[in-house]
């Protein structure tokens, strides 16, 4: 799309026609660098074998639906079981993007630029897979739109009153807000890769960045949006995970039925999503050589908000149980001393080890700037925070009100290639991302070096 | 008229370069940057962008809607639930805020769009690639008998090179 | 108008559906083609209801068979039938599976070289058995289950008509020492009559009469009378049962002895004793008796016996106080080789006491034939000596209900030509050369008597599904197809006509017989009295064959009865009513004996006989002696599609290692041998429907004291609902709530449960409020746990009113059977420990000397403020104006919140299509066509019978009036024995279930503390306590 060259002096034409390599700032050729090269081997075999993954759990998903719910290990009264914790650990892992993008760009948080756009994208791709369970939970799928407010003649709407209505109204928004977020802070690194590629790649980002050109009063609107969508996305981001825990909160299970769990959620949304962005994009930022973009500083500050979330996650554990104890009733009572001492003694303390104890380790500095440390801590929390979704759903369950019906859960073998599908839907959603997209935000980076180079330059420009 | 595009390195010239061209009463000027810059911004127009209004109207819309659409359904036909009156305002304000955010949401980028005169087909011919790498460029229609004059003005603002785009 | 318009439609739907339907009818083969001339009884959508007789067990009660558009849909009882006034026990709900049962044999089978059968015409089988017959002639014998007295008659006539060796009657659990010691008493040889509905102290030396007894039904109903808490004050009725196991019926006393198995006879003649000494009794008894029973004193007794003195003392004080007491005799499980001295003994307690001639009848012998065990075993060596040639089998499975010891199996194959009659296949059947199937009482005529003055009719209700004929009918073929002075000698005509002849001929309107189901009478009984010889009894403690520490108790399943209802699905899934253990066996140890042996709950043991071994799982319980191991008898069948885990052994058959021995006076013995055990180091997870007996504090199941009767005023409390006082109370007498408790989970829960109560935790309401303000209908039921006895017929029911599918024993496993209604048992108040055993269900303590057992039903509450109701998104779920909590099943999308919840959790989940594999054909026929069945993935509940609601409703319309009180009821609360379930509007200030709930003191509602104001109101258990001296 470059200019025609002036008939007066070639001179011209041959100084404004665009040159990738030479004259291209850094920052452009290390991001395009990331995504525009032919995937490398490593890159495919990862892709083949979560499409392999994927296959698997799909395959078992269909069986399900043609022979019944009965292959998952649902047993009386359990009637929510594996699906669900799913569910509620990938909404939990979708917060950290919107977190991450919107309320740090509120706080001015600049050392956020470097993971934000990955962070964004992980954000969607969770909602995705985590969107997926609720398909897979119902008994019969191939009615679940009835959980829509469709006109139909004969006056059937919905029940506003049902938490599972707000989950799904929460839900739906927050994807379409986070894609919204993601697309708006794409657009000039789209018009970016569109100025850089040909081919396929050209037509793509062509069609996709709007004939985005940074004109002064696109940026303008850009900035001001960018800002609204954050001060929408945050009370957002603290909603759904609110609504998610009101599915539990507004029943009268002993165990659900506390006031704490709003912000308990939300607390531990924020953490298990920090974890699984550490967890994702330490390998990515040693596979792709991004080190001096992402660097240990971005780490060691999520690793701060790691702390600080834990403390809360643990606060909350602290004090379900004493509530518990205060309320005086027997069934709340007996509910949690058998989540701690009952059948599900194990999930327990591997949620309270791994989410309360661990990240303690983030104390000192040492371990906040390890990577293999931060590593190793960030897996076991998105363990912990799996089986922290599994304790407070099964175990509460399990005992409830009338002991003639307390059960016993077991996962089953077609539950468990279901979960380890939806990990492969996500890893290939991003593995995807990766050499589709730049996985840093361009121009935000850029904005901070041409700031700091300018000042100098400034500076002489004044004295002139 | 032909169209003079000066290439910068730092947004203050390009600011310092605004301003002067504005003064000089080129009004019919744009500039290309890689990244958002608030003095560059003020110098092309330091009115505040109007992408609020369509936020603001989106949000109003969304809350009215969210009771709107609960309380009609609820009372189209009505059933007890659970010993619950027909039409409970707690719990409809859950999808009532929702729908604030979402419409919200959807009007800001409507607004995004609206505003930056987007999408465009083809790109001005004054726009180049290296603008979207880490070069400045500002582009103004200057008559045939001005074209030195502003040329001048550029470099002496640090202006690296100022290419000429016939109309 | 749309709705019109709707309505239109579905009226149009509605008849064309219906005439198709009608179509199916009471042929088999499916035509979809409308009646061309209708029958005029037949109304389609509307059912007809015949008067017939249930002959699944001795007590014979009446039936009315609901059919619609000509197929049997549900069993009910006959309200004017004297014996079952309307209820039915879950055997006799269930037995309508033996008509549709998918595996019954097509037509005539004979077994071919390759040893299969396979089937033959009617002609040809006829023909052949008459060939044989001529062959065998004398050496023909019969060998099968009691018949109507008419049925009998006949086939005495056959047997003499061709010749035949005789007939042999053959009953497992047959009272036959109890009809010995009543001839040796009384000089009458008949199963004497016993009435509780007039008693005021009655002893059960383990009859068992709620569960297996000789009319638990009737005797049910009887009980309740007698203890009616609404007539508390005036008649307060105990209940002591005898026996080394809490049976159910024992889960019902007020008062347990664990005699020592066998010595009940020297407990009743030291509780004579007493009774005489202490001025009880007759003078008769007094002169009579005293010295005899002197060498019977409390002391010497109670050596023997393991019951104290001071009990026995005090309960033949009470005894000789009582102005109407009744003393039961053992039943099979206690029968030992003494068991007609035995029952003696407690037939002369009643004699003392003066209740014979009272409670207790001894009617005349009728002279039919009666079951002999003694006969049994003659006829058995017979067949080994290769005296029988021809061996006729029906209505009996001897193959699996006599003991290998008895060499039945043997014998059997001395026998050249086994004919079976059985309609499906049994382990008897399976020895058979040929198979000539009978009807089932469903599609056959009959009669029965089970006591004078009782004569019922059974009719065909539908025509038969498969090509069987009636035993009678078969046995007469057969005798004309002999030809000559044979067919000369037998009766012209069917057995209808025969059946009918003999009824007119007694002087009996037939058609009126019939549609009242029978004659009923009462027949003044002539006085008895006391053979001098009777004193000859000799009572002493009978001996156990074998060695071992434990006496091994062989105890008739209460369902499952002698095992022939082991392949209805609907017995094997509710369950046992005690254990609550389905589709399997298992063996009751005393906790002390499961330490012993180093077991527990699920340890499968190996119990060694001197007749063999069997390895079974154990189920430790507080109601067992420690010198006693108790498996029922029923299960461990090889054949039957829902008896036998698909062709292998379903749980253990005790009967396999009991020795083959009789009583006295040749009746059989089951008592008779001791056990050694050992663990083996198995475990089998049970199947089980419930988790937990320990009801934790919770309010599910409540007891009131007798003192909250007599102390006045029931306390004072600010709710409206008397609930809480009763919970108050209830929690009070449980247990002193100790401050130190507190720091352990739940002690401090029992405080808050006994405060709280007194406190505003329960908000106070008014059920009947909770429907349409303009709504006339207020649905509620009452359910009195004082009057339930957990004997499971309203689960029965409600499976089979409401097409509830069974699911089989892995999906009960993980706990999803479908019942929408189940018993739940509670041991007491229950700990408040926070610790449980998560695979174990039992409570150490299961009642003690004075057991506190509350069987309590649990269905949908149809709350005011339902928990279910909010929390599904897509209003699959909602209150209706009549105050129903309603399921809109294809409204359903299975999110299965409601479930969760549900703090009563009664809502149950479609995991599979249960309605495709839970009715093999042609089970589908006996659906009931009023209810959905529901499909994969959709939650469903109880509905409190919304479809007979609906039906009452159509009639009341169109007499223009509102229904009334007692017009409408569900399956559970038709089918009690007890009334302990009633269903009626709350807003008809005249109707039971409000005067009822209105109990000041008993009246509670489940979980109450939670406000959701549940349309159900319990009653609370009344604990009398021990008998007082």
């Amino acid at each position: 799309m470059t200019p025609p060259p002036p008939p007066s002096s070639g001179s011209v034409a041959a100084m404004i026609r665009p040159t990738p390599q030479l004259g291209d700032s850094q920052i452009n050729r290390d991001v395009m660098s990331v995504f525009m090269e032919r995937p490398g081997l490593g890159w495919l075999l990862l892709l083949g074998l979560c499409l392999a993954g994927l296959g698997a759990g799909a395959v078992t998903w269909i069986y399900q639906i043609y022979k019944g719910l009965g292959i998952a290990g649902y047993a009386h009264p359990i009637f929510w079981g594996a699906y669900i914790v799913t569910f509620v650990f990938w909404v939990g892992i979708a917060h950290a993007g919107t977190l991450i993008s919107a309320i740090l760009y509120l706080f001015r948080a600049k050392w956020r630029n470097a993971i934000n756009r990955s962070a964004e994208a992980m954000t969607i791709f969770a909602v995705f897979t985590a969107q997926l369970f609720l398909g897979i939970h119902v008994g019969r799928i191939w009615k679940a739109y009835f959980i829509l407010p469709y006109p139909n003649q004969r006056a059937l709407w919905v029940n506003f009153k049902s938490p599972l209505l707000w989950d799904t109204f929460a839900i739906s928004t927050y994807t379409l807000i986070s894609i919204i977020f993601f697309y708006v802070g794409l657009l000039p690194d789209l018009a970016i890769a569109r100025d850089r590629s040909t081919g396929w790649r050209k037509v793509l980002y062509g069609a996709l960045s709007l004939g985005w050109q940074g004109t002064a009063r696109q940026w303008k609107s850009h900035t001001r949006t960018t800002l609204h969508l954050s001060g929408l996305a945050t009370p957002l981001v603290l909603s759904v995970h609110s609504v998610v825990s009101w599915d539990f909160a507004m029943s009268i299970v002993p165990g659900w039925h506390a006031t704490i769990f709003a912000p308990y959620f939300v607390a531990g949304a924020i953490f298990s999503g920090f974890a699984m962005v550490l967890t994702v994009m330490i390998p990515v930022r040693r596979i792709f050589g991004l080190e001096h973009i992402i660097t240990n500083y971005h780490f060691e500050n999520m690793c701060r908000f790691l702390l600080l979330t834990s403390l809360i996650v643990g606060y909350a554990y602290g004090i379900e149980y004493f509530i518990a104890w205060y309320s005086g009733v027997e069934a709340e009572r007996t509910s949690f001393w058998l989540r701690a001492f009952g059948p599900y003694w194990i999930s327990t303390w591997t949620m309270i080890i791994c989410n309360g104890v661990v990240p303690q380790i983030f104390w000192f500095k040492w371990a906040r700037t390890h990577i293999p440390t931060i590593f190793v801590v960030s897996t076991l929390i998105n363990i912990g925070m799996w089986f922290e979704r599994y304790v407070i759903i099964i175990t509460s369950l399990s005992r409830e009100y009338v002991p003639a019906v307390w059960g016993h859960y077991m996962v089953s073998i077609p539950e468990l290639l279901i979960v380890i599908g939806s990990f492969c839907f996500f890893s290939t959603l991003f593995l995807v991302f990766l050499k589709l997209f730049p996985v840093i935000p361009i121009s935000e980076v850029k904005e901070l070096e041409i700031h700091a180079r300018s000042h100098a330059h400034g500076a002489h420009s004044e004295a002139h | 008229m032909p169209t003079l595009v000066g290439v910068f390195d730092s947004p203050l010239d390009v600011a310092e370069t605004v301003k002067r061209l504005k003064g000089r009463g080129f009004a019919k000027l744009e500039v290309y940057s890689p990244a958002p810059f608030e003095e560059v911004e003020q110098a092309v127009d330091p009115k505040p962008s109007r992408v609020r209004l369509f936020t603001l109207i989106g949000g109003l819309l969304g809350v009215a809607t969210g009771y709107a659409m609960t309380i009609w359904m609820s009372l189209d036909w009505p059933i007890v639930i659970g010993g619950k009156p027909f039409a409970a305002i707690p719990p409809y304000t859950v999808i009532a805020f929702e729908l604030t955010i979402l419409f919200g949401g959807i009007f800001t980028l409507l607004g995004l769009l609206a505003v930056g005169r987007l999408p465009t087909l083809r790109l001005d011919p004054a726009y180049s690639a290296r603008f979207s790498g880490d070069e400045f460029g500002v582009a103004v229609e200057v008559p045939e008998r001005d074209v030195a004059e502003v040329d001048g003005l550029m470099r002496a603002h640090h202006a690296k090179e100022v290419n000429l785009v016939p109309a | 108008m749309p709705e019109l318009d709707r309505r239109e439609f579905l009226k149009v739907v509605g008849a064309s559906a219906g005439a198709a339907a009608t179509a199916a009818c009471s042929d088999p083969v499916d035509k979809l083609i409308p009646y061309l001339i209708q029958p005029e009884e037949i109304t389609p959508g509307i059912p007809v209801f015949y008067a017939s007789t249930c002959l699944e067990c001795s007590a014979g009660c009446g039936l009315h068979v609901k059919t619609r558009e000509g197929r049997p849909i549900k069993l009910e009882g006959n309200p004017d039938h004297p014996v079952n006034r309307g209820a039915l026990c879950a055997l006799g709900q269930a037995s309508i599976g033996r008509t549709y049962h998918p595996d019954r044999f097509p037509g005539p089978m004979r077994r071919g070289p390759d040893g299969r059968l396979a089937p033959i015409s009617w002609d040809e089988a006829i023909a052949l058995l008459a060939a044989e017959l001529k062959k065998a002639g004398n050496r023909t014998w019969m060998l099968g289950g009691e018949t109507g007295p008419t049925a009998s008659a006949l086939i005495d006539r056959w047997i003499e008509a061709v010749g035949a060796g005789g007939r042999v009657v053959y009953e497992p659990f047959a009272p036959e020492a109890l009809v010995s010691a009543s001839r040796t008493l009384f000089g009458v040889a008949s199963e004497p009559v016993f009435d509780l509905s007039g008693a005021d102290l009655v002893i059960d030396f383990g009859s068992d009469f709620l569960e297996s007894g000789l009319s638990p039904t009737e005797h049910a109903r009887q009980l309740a009378a007698a203890r009616d808490a609404g007539a508390e004050q005036g008649r307060r009725m105990r209940l002591v049962y005898v026996g080394p196991r809490l049976s159910l019926t024992g889960s019902n006393a007020d008062e347990w002895l664990a005699a020592k198995p066998g010595t009940e006879g020297l407990l009743a003649l030291a509780l004579a004793q007493v009774a005489l000494a202490e001025g009880g009794g007759t003078e008769a008894a007094r002169a009579a008796l005293s010295g005899a029973l002197a060498r019977y004193d409390a002391a010497s007794v109670a050596a023997i016996t393991g019951v104290s003195a001071e009990t026995i003392t005090r309960i033949g004080r009470a005894l000789a106080r009582a102005k109407a007491p009744v003393a039961l005799p053992p039943g099979a499980a206690l029968a030992s080789r003494r068991a007609t001295a035995t029952c003696g003994a407690v037939l002369l307690l009643d004699w003392a006491l003066g209740a014979v001639g009272k409670s207790v009848k001894c009617p005349p012998d009728d002279g039919r034939r009666r079951p002999s065990y003694r006969e049994t075993l003659a006829l058995v060596d017979q067949m080994k000596t290769g005296k029988v040639g021809v061996l006729l089998i029906h209505g009996a499975n001897p193959v699996y209900s006599l003991p290998p010891a008895a060499g039945f199996v043997e014998a059997l194959a001395q026998v050249p030509f086994v004919v079976s009659f059985a309609s499906t296949p049994d382990e008897t059947s399976a020895h058979a050369h040929l198979v000539l199937p009978d009807l089932t009482p469903l599609e056959s005529w009959g009669d029965a008597s089970p006591r004078p003055g009782v004569r019922s009719l059974v009719q065909p209700t539908v025509r038969p599904l498969r090509d069987g004929r009636a035993l009678v009918d078969t046995l007469l073929d057969a005798g004309r197809a002999m030809g000559g002075e044979v067919a000369a000698r037998l009766p012209e005509g069917s057995f209808r006509n025969l059946l009918e002849q003999a009824w007119r001929d007694s002087g009996v309107d037939f058609v009126q017989a019939l549609a009242r189901g029978g004659v009923f009478e009462e027949v003044r009984h002539a006085s008895v009295s006391l053979a001098t010889d009777s004193l000859q009894l000799e009572v002493v403690e009978p001996l156990l064959e074998g060695e071992g520490e434990w006496a091994l108790l062989a105890f008739p399943s209460p369902l499952l009865h002698d095992g022939r209802g082991a392949d209805l699905p609907w017995l094997q899934e509710i369950g046992d009513p005690v254990t609550k253990i389905t589709w399997s066996s298992w063996a009751e140890i005393s906790p002390r004996t499961a330490e012993k042996l180093g077991v527990s709950y699920g340890d499968v043991i190996a119990v060694e006989t001197v007749a063999g071994a069997l390895e079974v799982p154990v189920f430790p319980r507080g109601g067992v002696r420690d010198d006693v191991i108790a498996i029922a008898v029923g299960q461990g069948h090889t054949v039957g599609r829902w008896a036998s885990r698909s062709g292998e052994r379903r749980g253990v058959n005790v009967i396999e290692v009991l020795p083959s021995l009789t009583d006295e006076s040749g009746g059989r013995a089951w008592l008779v041998a001791k056990a050694r055990a050992r663990k083996t180091g198995g475990f089998f997870r049970f199947a089980i429907a419930q988790q937990s007996q320990d009801q934790r504090g919770r309010r599910l199941g409540l007891a009131v004291p007798l003192a909250a009767f007599t102390g006045g005023a029931p306390p004072a409390t600010e709710n409206g609902w008397a609930g809480a006082t009763g919970a108050a109370i209830a929690g009070g007498a449980a247990r002193p709530h100790g401050g130190e408790q507190h720091d352990e989970p739940g002690a401090a829960a029992a405080e808050g449960h006994g405060e709280a109560h007194a406190h505003s935790v329960i908000k106070p309401f008014d059920p009947a409020k909770d429907s349409a303000p303009e709504s006339a209908y207020r649905w509620g039921m009452t359910i009195d746990v004082d009057r339930c006895t957990g004997c499971s017929a309203c689960v029965a029911a409600c499976y089979i009113e409401n097409n509830v599918p069974v699911v089989g024993e892995e999906q009960v496993r993980s706990g999803r059977h479908m019942a929408w209604l189940r018993i739940e048992r509670w041991i007491g108040d229950g700990s408040l420990e926070g610790g449980e055993h998560p695979w174990n269900p039992v409570v150490p303590d299961d009642g003690g000397p004075a057991p506190d057992v509350r069987h309590v039903p649990q269905l949908c509450q149809h709350c005011g403020a339902a928990p279910c109701e909010p929390v599904c998104p897509v209003i699959a779920t909602y209150h209706s104006d009549e105050g129903l909590n309603g399921m809109i099943y294809n409204r359903c999308i299975g999110t299965r919140y409601c479930s969760n919840n549900c703090p009563y959790k009664v809502r149950r989940f479609n995991w599979y299509d249960f309605h495709v594999e839970g009715w093999p054909e042609p089970m589908p026929l006996m659906l009931n066509p009023d209810v959905t069945v529901r499909g994969q993935g959709v939650m469903e509940k109880c509905t409190f019978c919304v479809q007979r609601v609906a039906a009452a409703r159509q009639t009341a319309k169109d007499e223009g009036r509102p229904i009334a009180d007692g017009e409408v009821t569900t399956a559970c609360a038709q089918a009690c024995p007890t009334e302990a379930i009633r269903f009626g509007n709350l807003r008809d200030p005249e109707s039971a279930v409000v005067k009822k709930s209105a109990d000041p003191v008993r009246s509670y509602h489940a979980l109450h503390e939670l406000n959701t104001r549940p349309a159900i109101t319990y009653l609370a258990q009344v604990k009398r306590g021990p008998v007082e001296g």
